[in-house]
C-alpha cells in the first residue's frame, strides 16, 4: 500500500505538471527597494537585489549581480541618478563554513567628474558631467587587505537620449550598446566587470502587496510597480575555480550537489560615520566605515523583518545573525504566515486563499500530524527520536539550528533556507522514492546548497548544471519546478531516490537567476510547499489517495500576477538589460502635440518661388477684426494674383489679378462676411498663364 | 545718442484684438527644482520641488503658499512610502519690506514618526499605522531670532496606499475616503493661518525628458508626442493659507491698498530644508544621531533657477545660501542670469542650430535696429549714463548699478531683475501700449513686484485683482498673457497708459499659481518676449517704418512657442490646499 501510493501519484501528477509549466510563468516585488526606513532615504547606499547564478552561456563560470539605488526614473534628470562617491559597494562571498567571516570581498568605489561645469545638461558637445569611473579591489582574506584590481573603470553616462547619446556634434556620437559594451572591463584577477545603469530586473506589485497583502489583486489588475525603471548595476563573473574553496574547477566535482561547492554571497554598503555638512563647501566623511544596507536572499528586510527591525537588521552582517536572539523568530512564525491561516488574519486577505500552511500535514500516519501554523510545534515532536537519527534534524548533525524550540514551527524549512541552506540529507530530499509516508527516509536528492554559518545569505551549488534558457522547462519558478518535475515527471520518479539532474535545479533558492519569480517562490514557501516537496503534504492528503491534493494544487497554481521582468534579458554578460531611455516609451505620459510652423522673419516673409519672387507681400494689422491690408511692393512688371482661400483650401475671395508694374500697391480685405480664423493670401506672379506660387501668407481674422 | 533718440520714436501700437493669440496660447514646461543639483538629488527628502505663491481664488483676503519637497515619489512606493523626514526643518520664509534685514516671517515645519505596530511589515495594518507623521509649526515674526509653535502635533495623512489600507473598516483606517483625511488634517494654526502638510499629486508638468536631452523641447521628430514626465507622481506639499493683513508689512488689509500694483504689498516668498551638520552612523544596531548648526541644503524661490540657469557646478554651492547672500556672489552667480545659457541655444550665432526644439525662440540681436541681447553682447549697457534714463528704473540715482551693471550683460535688465529684485511700475517696465517715445517712455502699468533684496524669490504683489480660475480669459501664461492682452486687446489699448486690471496680472512671474507654465513662461523670456513686450520688439520689426506692426512673425513665434505640456494630469482642487489629492497605490 504504501508502494503503491507513490506509483499511483506518479500518474495521478503527469496533469499537474503540464498546468505547472503554464503556470509556472508569471510576475513578483523588488525584493530590498525602499525595505527600511532609514535606507529608503540614502537611495544611494540602498541595496535592491541581488542575483547569484552560473552563466548559461560560460557554464565555467558564476555571475553576480549586485543592484544598487532604487526607482531610477529614466528621465530623472538634470542630476540622472547614479553610484554615489564616499560609498563602499561590497560583494562578499563565503566558500568556507570552517573560516570564519567572508573569503572573498571585492569592494567597488565610485568618483565623478564634471567635464563641463558651465552647463547644466548631463552631457554636451561630446562632454560628460557626473562622468563616473571606478576603482575594483579584492580581497582574499576576510577584508584585511585589498589589492586593486580595477582602476578608473568606466561607468556609462545615463541613457539621457539620442541626441545627448548619439548625436555625432552636440552628444558622445555613440550607442547605447556600444557604451555599455566598451565598459565591460577584465579585472587584474580575472574578473569581467561591469558597473552601470541597467533596466531594473526585477518585478513584483508594490501597489498589491503592500495594500496589506493584495496579491493578486482582487479587484483590478495586477501591475508591476518597477517596470519601466532603472537600477544601478554591479555585475561580475567569475571563474569557479577561483569561487571554490579549494580552487577546484567545476569538472572537479564529485557530483552535482558536491558540497564543496556551495557559496554564500552576500552584498552591502557602507558609508563612514560621520557626514558633516557645511554652507561653503561638500560634505565631509570621516570615521570608520559603517554598513548601512545589505543583502541576501530576496525579500528578507522587506516582507519578513517587521518595520520596527528593518533598520537593525541592514545594520547587521550575516555573520552576526546566529550570535542576534531578535530576528530568529520572524523565520520561524513569519508574520506572512498569519495571512495564509485561518486561525488568524487569512480571511482578510483573499490574494493569498490558495496558499494554506499545513496544520495537520500526514494527520493520518500514526505518530505523525504535524502543525506549522505560526505559534505551533511543527517538527518539535521528533526532535531527539529515533527518526530522525542520520538527518539534517538530528543534532548531532547540525546542532539544535533547526528544532531550536517547541514554538519554532518554520525553523525547519523558512529558517534554514534564509540562513544555513540545506543539505543533501533526509528530511530535505524529495518525496519521491521515500517510504511508509515518511518525510525522514531518503528520497530523491534535489539541493544541496548548505552553508551552516547561520547568515542571510544567497547560497549557490555551483556544481549544478545550467539550465538553458531555451530549454523548454526553464521555468522562473526555478527550484519549485525542478521539485514538481521530481516528484511527477517519469523521467525522474523512474529511479526512484537516484541522484539526477532536473531542470532548475540551477533556479532559486540554489542561488538566483534574473528570471526566477522569487516573489511567488518566497510565498509559496511560506504557504508551506518546501514541506509539501519533501514529503509533509497538505492537509487535504488522504494517504490512499494522490499527495497531489486540491490544496497542494492551489498552492502550486499561485501567482502574484506579476510573472516576469517587463523586458527580456540580454543572452550574455552582464545579462541585464540596458536601461530604459530617457526619452523613451517610459520617459513620462505620452499626449499629442503639433508644434506651429516657424514663421520666417516678417522682413522676407513666404518667399517660395523658384525665381526671384518679384513681389513680397505683408498684411496689416495680422491679427485683424474685419478689415487687414496687404501691402507690396513689385520689383518688375508682372501678373500679380492675390487670393485668399480657407484651411480647407476653398477659395474664399480674389483681392487682385492685374498686370502691375513696379512699385508698392495695397490693397484692403474686408473679412466681415467669414468667420474668425485663420485665411492663407496666395500670392503668384507670372506671365499670362504661366503662374507660379510666390508666397503663401498666413493671416489671422480674430473675433 | 541721436540715433538711440530716433530708434526710440514714437510708433502707436496699433495692434488689433487677437482673439486667437489668446486661444492659442494655452500652452507647457518642466519640474521646476526637482533633483536639480548633485547632492540635493541624493537627499529627496529635503528636496524642495516647487513653490507657488498666489491670492487665494476662493479667498481673495488671503494669499495661499505651497511649497513642495520630495520628488517624483512613486504612489505605491512601499513598504517604506514616502513622507517628511525627520531631523529636517522645512521652512517658508517671507520678506515684505526691503527696509528690514533678512526674513520679515519664517514658518517653520518639523516633523515627527511612530509605529503604532512596529511588529508588521505594512505600512498600515488593523488600523494601526506605522511611520505615522504629525508636525509642529513655529511661527517667528523677527527673522528667525525666535519662533512661537501655533501647531502642536498637526497631522499628516498616512500614504493613499489602496482602498484595504485607507477605507477598509477591519483591516485598514475605515476612512470613508482619502479626501476626508485630508480634510481632517487641515488645520488652523493659533496664529490664524489655514495649514495642510502632505501627500499631494505633483502639480508640476514638464517633459523631463526632451528638455534635458539637450533641449529637446519639444520633442522633435517625435510623431507629435511628447511626454509630462512627472504625471501621476506625488509630492508632499506644506500649504498654508495667511491673511494679507498677516503678510503686509503694516498689517493693512487689502482694501487698504492705493491701486493694484500698490508697492507695498509686494511680498517675497522662498522656501529651504535644512540639515544638522553632523550625521553619526551608530556603529552597531543600525540608526545614526545628528547634532551640531543647522545648516541649508536646499531651497527654492523662482522655479527652476537651480535647474536650467545655474549650471552644474555651482548647483549645490547655490543651494547653501540664502537669497540674501545673492547680492554679495554677483561675481559668481549674476553672470548666469546677464548670459544665460539656455540664451546660447536661442541663437544662431551661438548653438542654436544644433537644438531645433527651440527653433522658435529667438533672441533680439538688433531690437529696433541698435539693440542687441546676444549673449556677452551689450544690450541696453549703451544707454548708460543717457538723460533719457532719469526717471526710468534704469536711473542710477533711484536704483544703482543693478540694473545696467556693466557691459556683456544683456540680460541685466530682464533675466536678472525677473529673479532678483522683481520690477517696479516704472518705465521700461511698462507695456508698450502707450509709449510715446520708445520703451523709456510711459506706458501702460502691468506689473510692479519690485522688492530689490537681490535675492531669489518669488515675489508677488497681493493688491493684484484675482483672476477667477473659470474666467475664459484665465491662461496658464500668466503675465505673458497679460501683456498680450494689454498691448493688443482695444479693452486695454484704448485706454493708453492708464492703469487697469487685466486678467492675469495675478499670474506667474507675479507669484505663481498652480496652473502657471512656468517651464514656457521662462523659455519665452530667456527668448526675449519680456523685451518684446516693453518695447524692444523682435529683429525683424523695422523701427523705421512707421506702419509697421511690432506683432512681427518673430513675436508670434515666440508667443506660439510651446513645449507640448502645457498643464498638470489632473485638475486642481477649488478650495485649500488647491493641489489635487495623491495618486492612490493601487490606481497607477
Amino acid at each position: 500500500m504504501k508502494t503503491k501510493n507513490y506509483n499511483t501519484m506518479n500518474a495521478l501528477l503527469k496533469p499537474l505538471a503540464l498546468i505547472l509549466l503554464i503556470v509556472g510563468a508569471y510576475e513578483a516585488f523588488a525584493s530590498s527597494h525602499r525595505e527600511a526606513p532609514l535606507i529608503a532615504n540614502d537611495p544611494l547606499a540602498d541595496n535592491t537585489d541581488l542575483y547569484v547564478f552560473r552563466s548559461p552561456d560560460d557554464t565555467n563560470t558564476v555571475t553576480i549581480i549586485a543592484n544598487y539605488i532604487p526607482i531610477q526614473l529614466p528621465h530623472g534628470g538634470p542630476n540622472y541618478y547614479g553610484f554615489g562617491e564616499n560609498i563602499r559597494y561590497e560583494i562578499h562571498i563565503d566558500n568556507n563554513v570552517t573560516t570564519t567571516g567572508d573569503d572573498i570581498v571585492y569592494r567597488f568605489t565610485f568618483t565623478k567628474t564634471h567635464q563641463d561645469p558651465t552647463t547644466f545638461f548631463l552631457v554636451r558637445l561630446g562632454q560628460q558631467n557626473h562622468k563616473t569611473t571606478y576603482t575594483l579591489e579584492k580581497s582574499t582574506d576576510g577584508g584585511s587587505t585589498f589589492s586593486t584590481v580595477i582602476s578608473n573603470g568606466t561607468v556609462p553616462p545615463q541613457n539621457v537620449g539620442p541626441r545627448s547619446i548619439e548625436d555625432a556634434t552636440v552628444g558622445l556620437n555613440s550607442t547605447y550598446s556600444t557604451l555599455m559594451a566598451n565598459a565591460i572591463t577584465t579585472a587584474g584577477s580575472g574578473e569581467k566587470v561591469f558597473c552601470g545603469s541597467v533596466d531594473d530586473p526585477f518585478f513584483v506589485d508594490l501597489a498589491g502587496v503592500f495594500d496589506v497583502g493584495d496579491l493578486p489583486r482582487q479587484n483590478g489588475i495586477s501591475k508591476d510597480g518597477l517596470a519601466c525603471l532603472n537600477v544601478s548595476t554591479i555585475a561580475i563573473q567569475v571563474p569557479i575555480g577561483m569561487l571554490q574553496k579549494d580552487s577546484k574547477d567545476v569538472s572537479q566535482a564529485t557530483n552535482i550537489l558536491d558540497g564543496d561547492f556551495v557559496i554564500g554571497v552576500w552584498a552591502s554598503a557602507s558609508r563612514q560615520q560621520v557626514r558633516t555638512l557645511s554652507s561653503n563647501t561638500t560634505p565631509a566623511y570621516s570615521g570608520s566605515w559603517v554598513q548601512v544596507s545589505r543583502i541576501g536572499m530576496p525579500l528578507t528586510n522587506e516582507v519578513v523583518i517587521p518595520i520596527g527591525q528593518k533598520d537593525y537588521w541592514n545594520s547587521l552582517t550575516p555573520y552576526q545573525e546566529l550570535a542576534d536572539t531578535i530576528l530568529d523568530t520572524y523565520f520561524y512564525n513569519p508574520e506572512l504566515a498569519l495571512y495564509m491561516d485561518s486561525a488568524y488574519y487569512a480571511a482578510a486577505v483573499p490574494g493569498f486563499a490558495p496558499l494554506r500552511i499545513q496544520k495537520n500535514s500526514l494527520g493520518q500516519v500514526p505518530g505523525f500530524g504535524f502543525n506549522f501554523g505560526n505559534g505551533n510545534k511543527g517538527l518539535w515532536p521528533l526532535k531527539g527520536s529515533a527518526a530522525v537519527a542520520g538527518t539534517a534534524l538530528d543534532d548531532a548533525i547540525a546542532g539544535t539550528l533547526l528544532l531550536p524550540d517547541s514554538t519554532t514551527p518554520r525553523s525547519v524549512d523558512l529558517w534554514p533556507i534564509f540562513h544555513t541552506g540545506v543539505p543533501n540529507l533526509a528530511p530535505y530530499q524529495l518525496a519521491t522514492g521515500k517510504t511508509g509516508f515518511n518525510p525522514l527516509t531518503s528520497g530523491k536528492p534535489f539541493i544541496n546548497n548548505y552553508l551552516p554559518n547561520g547568515g542571510d545569505m544567497l547560497r549557490l551549488n555551483m556544481a549544478v548544471p545550467v539550465t538553458a534558457r531555451t530549454d523548454i522547462n526553464f521555468s522562473r519558478m526555478g527550484l519549485v519546478q525542478a521539485a514538481v518535475l521530481g516528484l511527477t515527471d517519469p523521467t525522474y520518479t523512474a529511479s526512484g531516490t537516484a541522484m539526477q539532474w532536473i531542470p532548475n535545479m540551477d533556479g532559486f533558492p540554489n542561488g538566483r537567476r534574473l528570471e526566477d519569480d522569487v516573489t511567488a517562490i518566497e510565498l509559496q514557501a511560506v504557504g508551506g510547499i518546501v514541506l509539501s516537496a519533501i514529503g509533509l503534504w497538505e492537509d487535504d492528503y488522504d494517504t490512499a489517495a494522490s499527495p497531489v491534493t486540491a490544496m497542494l494544487l492551489a498552492t502550486l497554481s499561485y501567482s502574484t500576477g506579476v510573472t516576469q521582468n517587463d523586458t527580456a534579458f540580454q543572452a550574455s554578460f552582464p545579462y541585464v538589460q540596458m536601461p530604459w531611455s530617457g526619452t523613451g516609451k517610459c520617459s513620462g505620459l505620452e499626449m499629442s502635440y503639433t508644434q506651429p510652423a516657424i514663421l520666417p522673419p516678417t522682413w522676407t516673409v513666404g518667399i517660395t518661388g523658384l525665381n526671384t519672387p518679384k513681389v513680397f507681400v505683408s498684411n496689416y494689422p495680422n491679427p485683424f477684426e474685419d478689415v487687414t491690408t496687404l501691402k507690396y511692393s513689385v520689383t518688375e512688371s508682372t501678373r500679380i494674383v492675390i487670393e485668399i482661400y480657407d484651411l480647407q483650401g476653398k477659395l474664399v475671395t480674389s483681392l487682385v489679378d492685374a498686370k502691375q508694374q513696379a512699385g508698392q500697391y495695397q490693397v484692403d480685405w474686408n473679412s466681415s462676411e467669414v468667420e474668425a480664423g485663420v485665411y492663407i493670401a496666395k500670392v503668384m506672379q507670372g506671365d499670362g498663364e504661366d503662374l507660379r506660387n510666390s508666397q503663401s501668407l498666413r493671416i489671422i481674422k480674430s473675433n | 545718442m541721436k540715433t538711440i533718440l530716433k530708434f526710440f520714436k514714437y510708433h502707436s501700437i496699433r495692434i488689433a484684438a487677437t482673439g486667437l493669440l489668446v486661444v492659442a496660447i494655452g500652452g507647457g514646461v518642466f519640474s521646476s527644482s526637482h533633483r536639480e543639483a548633485p547632492l540635493i538629488s541624493n537627499d529627496p527628502l529635503a528636496d524642495n520641488t516647487d513653490l507657488y505663491a498666489f491670492r487665494s481664488p476662493d479667498d481673495p483676503n488671503t494669499i495661499t503658499i505651497i511649497a513642495n519637497f520630495i520628488p517624483a515619489e512613486v504612489p505605491y512606493g512601499g513598504p517604506n512610502y514616502y513622507s517628511f523626514g525627520e531631523n529636517i526643518r522645512y521652512e517658508i520664509h517671507i520678506d515684505n519690506d526691503i527696509s528690514t534685514t533678512g526674513d520679515d516671517i519664517v514658518y517653520r515645519f518639523t516633523f515627527t514618526k511612530t509605529n503604532q505596530d512596529p511588529t508588521t511589515f505594512f505600512n498600515i495594518r488593523l488600523g494601526q499605522e506605522n511611520l505615522m507623521t504629525t508636525y509642529t509649526m513655529e511661527k517667528s515674526t523677527d527673522g528667525g531670532t525666535t519662533f512661537t509653535t501655533v501647531i502642536s502635533n498637526g497631522t499628516v495623512p498616512p500614504p493613499n496606499i489602496g482602498p484595504r489600507s485607507i477605507e477598509d473598516a477591519t483591516l485598514g483606517l475605515g476612512a470613508s475616503n482619502y479626501d476626508a483625511l485630508i480634510t481632517n488634517a487641515i488645520g488652523t494654526a493659533t496664529s490664524g493661518e489655514k495649514v495642510y502638510c502632505g501627500p499631494a499629486d505633483d502639480p508640476f508638468f514638464v517633459d523631463l525628458g526632451g528638455i534635458f536631452d539637450l533641449g529637446n523641447s519639444p520633442r522633435q521628430n517625435s510623431g507629435g508626442k511628447v511626454r509630462d514626465g512627472l504625471a501621476k507622481f506625488n509630492t508632499h506639499s506644506i500649504a498654508i493659507q495667511v491673511n494679507i493683513s498677516s503678510l503686509q508689512k503694516d498689517n493693512k488689509d487689502v482694501s487698504q491698498a492705493v491701486n493694484i500694483l500698490d508697492g507695498d504689498f509686494v511680498i517675497g516668498v522662498w522656501a529651504s530644508a535644512s540639515r544638522m551638520a553632523t550625521r553619526t552612523l551608530n556603529t552597531s544596531g543600525g540608526g545614526y544621531v545628528e547634532s551640531g548648526p543647522w545648516v541649508q541644503v536646499s531651497r527654492l524661490g523662482m522655479p527652476l533657477t537651480n535647474e536650467v540657469l545655474i549650471p552644474i557646478g555651482m548647483k549645490d554651492k547655490w543651494n547653501s545660501m540664502t537669497p540674501y547672500q545673492d547680492l554679495d556672489s554677483l561675481a559668481v552667480f549674476g553672470n548666469y542670469f546677464y548670459n544665460p545659457e539656455l540664451g546660447l541655444y536661442m541663437d544662431d550665432d551661438q548653438f542654436g542650430g544644433a537644438v531645433p526644439g527651440f527653433k522658435a525662440l529667438r533672441i533680439q540681436r538688433n531690437s529696433l535696429q541698435a539693440y542687441d541681447f546676444g549673449n556677452t553682447k551689450n544690450g541696453l549697457f549703451g544707454l548708460k549714463g543717457n538723460p533719457a534714463l532719469v526717471g526710468t528704473a534704469f536711473d542710477p540715482a533711484t536704483f544703482g548699478d543693478l540694473l545696467l551693471p556693466a557691459d556683456a550683460s544683456p540680460r541685466s535688465i530682464d533675466i536678472w531683475p525677473v529673479f532678483h529684485t522683481g520690477v517696479p511700475n516704472l518705465p521700461p517696465y511698462q507695456l508698450a501700449t502707450g509709449k510715446t517715445a520708445g520703451p523709456l517712455s510711459a506706458g501702460k502699468p502691468f506689473i510692479n513686484n519690485f522688492l530689490p533684496n537681490g535675492g531669489d524669490m518669488l515675489r508677488l504683489n497681493m493688491a493684484v485683482t484675482v483672476t477667477s480660475r473659470t474666467d475664459p480669459s484665465f491662461s496658464s501664461l500668466g503675465l505673458i498673457q497679460a501683456a498680450l492682452l494689454g498691448l493688443t486687446d482695444p479693452a486695454y489699448t484704448a485706454s493708453g497708459t492708464a492703469l487697469q486690471w487685466i486678467p492675469n496680472m495675478d499670474g506667474f512671474p507675479n507669484g505663481r499659481r498652480l496652473e502657471d507654465d512656468v517651464t514656457r513662461i521662462e523659455l519665452q523670456a530667456v527668448g526675449g518676449v519680456v523685451l518684446a513686450a516693453i518695447g524692444l520688439w523682435y529683429d525683424d520689426y523695422d523701427a523705421a517704418d512707421t506702419t509697421a506692426s511690432p506683432v512681427t512673425n518673430h513675436l508670434l513665434n515666440v508667443l506660439y512657442y510651446s513645449t507640448g505640456v502645457e498643464e498638470n494630469d489632473i485638475t486642481f482642487k477649488s478650495s485649500f490646499p488647491y493641489v489635487q489629492s495623491p495618486w492612490r497605490g493601487t490606481d497607477i
